[in-house]
């Protein structure tokens, strides 16, 4: 223990002597300096901020691509992994092509290629320099590709945007009145509930009449570019890193999630699924009721894993040049400040999104899992 | 008809089994693609999704595919900067290592062949059919790298190495039970003296000498009887003094040699995955044993570890070898940047197999350690003579998916610029001929390089598991 103890005090004193020698600051002060740089993925960001700020401008890149990333990854995870397990023998050859190709692949071969092949250049469709695609008889664009930046139509506020989204609550209110009306009915007298038709039925009727009356509070933005073609000025604007990064880790994830599905199904017993068969359960119901409650049980430590995995991989936007908080820690080394004390911010700030997704995870690993007496 | 849950690639037919009568070929469509309405409509859609997808993707890869930079840049892409006049270093240890693999391979049939025997169990060779079926991504990038080459030398190699393959493992096979032992121990010195060829004075083979000494000294020396007390210091320093003649030996030789600062390429990539696994297994084995220990100081020196590192992402710790691992010694920088990445991808590694080997550890019974306490070994002992043995065995399919992340996470050599494969292809596409052409096909057959290495692996790994019957208790 006490030679553990001397080892690290050796290797700490060798450090600092080290960053004395080269006049490398060993404090945090750095943090508070400005950051001397602009975001291109945050236009809002000013480099004369302090670096603790560029920091939270990473954790938030980060965040974004992981939580979309999540989302993707399960979805698609769980589709291919039900598919993989289909009767049609297409399907299922499909899905494993689909999951032995990605699962064997370095994602970050997979990333480059969506930035690159896909979003760039090569055979898939190819973007030039800058193209707007006009919607037919107008002059507004549905979809605006300039250098490494992608437009998507948008929503924008125009009046009584509040009130509207009141009433929209109120409906989503009343919808879960009926969800709750619908079911006891269904109890009490044995007809069908149809409580999702009745209840989305209602809420689309509440927020459809609220729009009309309200006079349109919400209008499309357009997307179009500005003077200098270099940023957009309406619509929703992606960069072509965040989505290359996002999708191939998405579908990278997706094919490990699909793995861990498959396995989760077939470790529900058959027997559930021949007596939900019994009992004339349509296939949709057997899984919806039957089988993936049950599996999602098993399911839940291993996908913790893989959401960890896609939330650290993000990191590789580096290369593509997504601001995510590990390029722009790079950047600011390169802007000569000291690497130590940034590196050990930057594990910080992975360290806490590691704790809190397995924490949050685990909470809910916790109702999922049987109550054992 | 509808129940879900057939495995789709469960093997049609086994050897030994009687052969259900084969369908024909509209009633196995019917079974399997058109059984009821959904998958008829399914089958319909996809099937005119995938004709599409197939005829596109035949003619990216047969007509409009530039593979030229690809071509021209092949040897780059493989050994990247490696000295050219030094490539029959890796020529010869090609031969040797084929020679090695061959020499085990044969070495493993023969002695379950014996086992079969003994058993009265009848014994079936694996059939070259079946090699080709289960290694086809190999071959299929074999042939796709001779085939780019279009020259004849490359072919004769190959087919050379492998044809030395296929005759060590014959001979191993006929080998009497004696000769066999020796030869076992010469396949261990064939994939040595590969490495001491190419890396010559500069490089590994010292380590690996050394170890090769100390081992054979251990072994040697075991059954000497000297005065209780003193023998463990006296074997010890035997190992020491043969280590040291080795290096001194070392040192007045000079084989010439490229060490693996010189190494790039696609080269790079297998030998940083390789050697860090190798070097991270101490490291793993070492926390994982920590973990578990009496000792509070040491126990929570292990986790903080094996969390911190499994918590951050490989590229923040590969920033932090390559600027400032350095800084952590007291001289001014002696570690190349290879060497740092190496260490690092070694630290990550130890991480991860501490927790693969802390799962096989879980899996040894306690009766196990309870009885080899009984029976009065001493805790080193329990530990190396009882439980790693077992734990150990249980992990390898484990291990074997971890040195495929591995493999598959040395593409981010390339962030810290390290010429491994992905960062030469970025630089192929410097050139000038190349500047905006081939960038997908680069990209394509990198991927397949990775790809086809990682698939047969994985595949191997989950036959090992079928075999070991590991999670089947």
């Amino acid at each position: 223990m006490a030679g553990v103890c001397l080892a690290g005090w050796w290797l700490y004193g060798n450090l600092v002597d080290n960053l004395t020698r080269t006049r490398i600051p060993t404090d945090f002060n750095f943090l508070t300096q400005p950051t001397g740089f602009a975001i291109p993925e945050n236009f809002g960001f000013d480099p004369d901020l302090p670096i603790w700020r560029m920091v939270l401008i990473g954790v938030q890149n980060t965040f974004l691509a992981g939580l979309v990333g999540v989302l993707l990854a399960s979805i698609v995870g769980l589709v291919v992994g039900i598919a993989r397990l289909s009767s049609n023998w297409l399907v299922a050859k499909l899905a494993q092509v689909f999951v032995e190709g990605f699962r064997n692949t370095p994602p970050l071969v997979v990333i480059v290629f969506f930035s690159f092949a896909v979003f760039s250049f090569g055979p898939l469709p190819v973007f030039p320099e800058a193209l707007d695609l006009k919607l037919p008889g107008s002059d507004s664009n549905w979809l605006v590709l300039s250098k490494s930046r992608i437009g998507i139509p948008s929503l924008s506020a125009e009046r009584h945007e509040g009130l509207f989204w009141l009433l929209v609550v109120c409906g989503v209110v009343a919808a879960a009145g009926v969800w709750v009306w619908r079911s006891r009915r269904h109890v009490r007298t044995g007809e069908p509930h149809h409580r999702v038709l009745w209840s989305l039925g209602l809420l689309v009727v509440v927020a459809l009449v609220a729009f009309v009356a309200l006079g349109g509070p919400y209008d499309w933005s357009w997307p179009a570019r500005s003077e200098n073609g270099r940023r957009l000025i309406s619509g929703f604007g992606t960069s072509a890193a965040y989505l290359s990064l996002t999708l191939a880790l998405a579908l990278y994830t997706a094919s490990h999630i699909a793995e861990v599905v498959r396995a989760s199904i077939l470790a529900v017993p058959k027997g559930q699924s021949e007596a939900a068969g019994a009992l004339a359960l349509s296939p949709f119901q057997r899984y919806r009721h039957v089988i993936l409650p049950q599996g999602l049980r098993i399911a839940v430590p291993p996908t913790i894993n893989q959401y960890l995995n896609l939330v650290k991989n993000t990191s590789l936007g580096t290369v593509v040049g997504y601001a995510d908080v590990t390029n722009l820690t790079r950047t600011s080394i390169g802007n000569a400040n000291p690497a130590p004390q940034s590196i050990a911010v930057l594990m910080g700030v992975y360290l806490v999104f590691s704790l809190v997704i397995s924490l949050l995870l685990n909470i809910y690993n916790r109702t999922v899992q049987l109550q054992e007496r | 008809m509808t129940t879900a849950g057939p495995s789709p690639d469960r093997p049609a037919t086994g050897a030994g089994r009687a052969a259900p009568p084969r369908p024909t070929a509209a009633a196995w469509a019917r079974e399997n693609l058109f059984n009821n309405r959904h998958n008829s409509v399914l089958t319909v859609l996809l099937g005119a999704g995938l004709v599409v997808l197939v005829i596109y993707g035949a003619r990216f890869l047969f007509v409009t595919g530039q593979w030229e930079p690809v071509r021209t840049n092949l040897t780059l892409l493989m050994m990247g900067t490696f000295p050219r006049e030094e490539q029959w270093r890796i020529v010869v240890q090609v031969y040797l290592l084929c020679a090695s693999v061959g020499l085990l391979w044969g070495g493993l049939t023969a002695s379950s062949r014996d086992r079969a025997r003994d058993a009265g169990v009848p014994f079936s060779r694996a059939r070259l059919r079946d090699g080709v079926r289960r290694w086809w991504p190999v071959f299929v990038l074999l042939a796709v790298l001779l085939g780019m080459t279009r020259t004849w030398l490359p072919l004769a190699f190959v087919a050379s190495a492998l044809a030395l393959g296929v005759a060590a493992r014959r001979v191993m096979e006929a080998l009497p039970e004696a000769g066999r032992r020796a030869a076992w121990f010469g396949a261990g010195v064939c994939a040595l003296a590969g490495w001491q060829v190419l890396s010559g004075t500069g490089g590994i083979a010292w380590w690996w000498g050394s170890a090769l000494v100390a081992a054979a000294v251990v072994r040697l020396t075991r059954n000497v009887r000297t005065d209780a007390r003193w023998q463990p210091l006296a074997r010890l320093t035997l190992v020491a003094g043969a280590v040291a003649v080795v290096w001194a030996v070392y040192a007045q030789l000079d084989f010439g040699g490229v060490g693996w600062d010189d190494w790039s390429g696609f080269q790079l990539n297998l030998v940083a995955a390789a050697a860090s696994i190798v070097l991270a297994f101490p490291v793993g084995l070492l926390a994982a044993v920590g973990r578990r220990s009496q000792l509070p100081a040491v126990r929570w020196l292990s986790v903080g570890y094996i969390e911190v590192i499994r918590g951050v992402p490989l590229i923040t710790l590969l920033f932090m070898g390559d600027l400032f691992l350095g800084f952590f010694l007291p001289t001014e920088d002696p570690l190349s940047k290879v060497t740092r990445a190496i260490a690092v991808m070694t630290l990550f590694t130890g991480a991860y197999l501490a927790e693969i080997v802390r799962g096989g550890l879980q899996a040894v019974p306690r009766g196990q350690v309870e009885a080899a306490q009984a029976i009065g070994l001493s805790a080193p002992r329990v530990l190396s003579l009882i439980v790693l043995p077992q734990a150990l065995r249980a992990v390898i399919p484990a291990l074997v998916g971890q040195f495929i992340n591995l493999f598959k996470d040395s593409t981010l050599l390339s962030i810290i610029a390290l010429t491994e494969i992905l960062r030469i292809r970025e630089s192929i596409h410097g050139q000038r001929e190349f500047l905006i052409v081939g960038i997908a096909e680069t990209l394509v057959f990198v991927a397949f390089a990775f790809w086809a290495l990682a698939f047969t692996m994985s595949r191997e790994s989950q036959r090992l598991e079928r075999r070991l019957g590991v999670g089947e208790r």
